[in-house]
């Protein structure tokens, strides 16, 4: 099977917040998912598609997401949507990662930024 | 692609992930490749480079396969505490079954055998034929127990790909349980209760008593782990060709 470069960034710890904040509205399914991480992050974020299910799988077993089979257009799809708990994580993820990157921010911009240039 | 995941299942069994995670994650993925080759298709491309450019956008069977590892609460619990699946879980099944038969002799005495001491050695009268079948179905579910329960470690251990020690140590345990095992039921006169009760590991009276415990622990054992050889032979040869 021919491999695509993926991103690393994308393991570590972000799906579980991208995947939690697109649910957040709406229920998904896997390829849905896939495309509008795609199409949101201007296709910065790259990664093997089939790796957004076992983030999937291991949401719906901390409880974080519920999912349910149905048939659209023909087709059997599981759906997903974010639980009263999965909305509690987004939260604390969305706290985090918002903490992280202002920090982040502060340092390229700050004193140092010229030799971190 | 079908040659592909069926790689992805083995590497993903073999790792420990539960197979029913697995089971579902295979099947997500055809569904999201059917959709990906649906797109490709719609983009202009034709046949095998529209499949090739879904695959390639699924991702490589390394990738696949690591995401999912990585996910430890996805692994069976075969995998995450076999001492508890083939030990303590395997001990369980069997308590559980002997249980049964117990109760179903006990309902069986009180119904047919009301004026009985005890449920053992007495020939029942020609006109309880239904007695007679009650009985022989509790004989055979007490004695079946045993290789019921060790068939149920050689499934998993085929489900899950597992390596043979912990399927042998959980085999070992319960031909050995259940070559000790012993039923009681008595009651010392009519008023007195009906009881039934069991002993286990109890070491043997006699020298002829000791081998006949070891050659059913033996039969126990063979019979159960029969499928799972059966199943290595198996991989074996197909690894072979």
């Amino acid at each position: 099977m021919p491999t695509r470069a993926s991103n690393p960034n994308f393991m570590n710890g972000v799906p579980e917040l991208l995947i939690l904040k697109l649910l957040q509205n709406r229920e998904m399914y896997g390829y849905e998912i896939v495309q509008a991480i795609r199409s949101q992050s201007d296709e910065i974020i790259a990664f093997g598609e089939g790796v957004v299910y076992p983030v999937l799988h291991a949401l719906e077993e901390e409880r974080a997401l519920r999912a349910r089979r149905k048939n659209v257009n023909g087709r059997s799809r599981v759906y997903y949507t974010v639980t009263p708990t999965g909305s509690r994580r987004l939260e604390d993820l969305s706290a985090t990662w918002g903490t992280l990157a202002g920090a982040i921010q502060k340092m390229l911009k700050g004193p140092y930024a010229k030799q971190i240039g | 692609m079908p040659n592909k995941l069926d790689e992805l299942r083995e590497r993903l069994l073999r790792a420990g992930v539960a197979p029913r995670h697995v089971r579902r994650y295979l099947r997500e993925l055809r569904e999201h490749l059917a959709d990906l080759t649906a797109e490709e298709r719609t983009a202009g491309r034709t046949g095998a480079d529209a499949e090739s450019a879904a695959l390639a956008r699924l991702g490589g069977i390394d990738e696949l396969a690591e995401a999912m590892i990585r996910q430890r609460q996805l692994r069976s619990w075969a995998c995450r505490a076999p001492w508890l699946t083939f030990g303590a879980g395997s001990l369980a099944a069997l308590g559980a079954a002997y249980f049964i038969a117990c109760l179903l002799l006990w309902c069986g005495w009180r119904l047919f055998m009301p004026a009985a001491e005890t449920p053992f050695g007495y020939g029942l009268p020609a006109t309880h034929a239904l007695a007679k079948i009650y009985f022989v179905a509790d004989k055979s579910w007490y004695y079946g127990a045993p290789i019921v329960v060790g068939l149920g470690i050689a499934i998993i251990a085929i489900r899950q790909r597992l390596s043979s020690v912990w399927p042998m140590i959980g085999l070992g345990l319960v031909a050995y349980v259940a070559a000790t095992a012993r039923i009681f039921a008595n009651r010392e006169s009519l008023q007195s209760k009906f009881t039934v009760s069991m002993s286990f590991l109890s070491l043997p009276s006699s020298r002829a008593v000791a081998s006949g415990e070891l050659l059913y622990a033996l039969a126990i054992f063979s019979v159960s782990i029969l499928p799972y050889l059966v199943w290595r032979f198996r991989n074996a040869y197909s690894q072979s060709q």
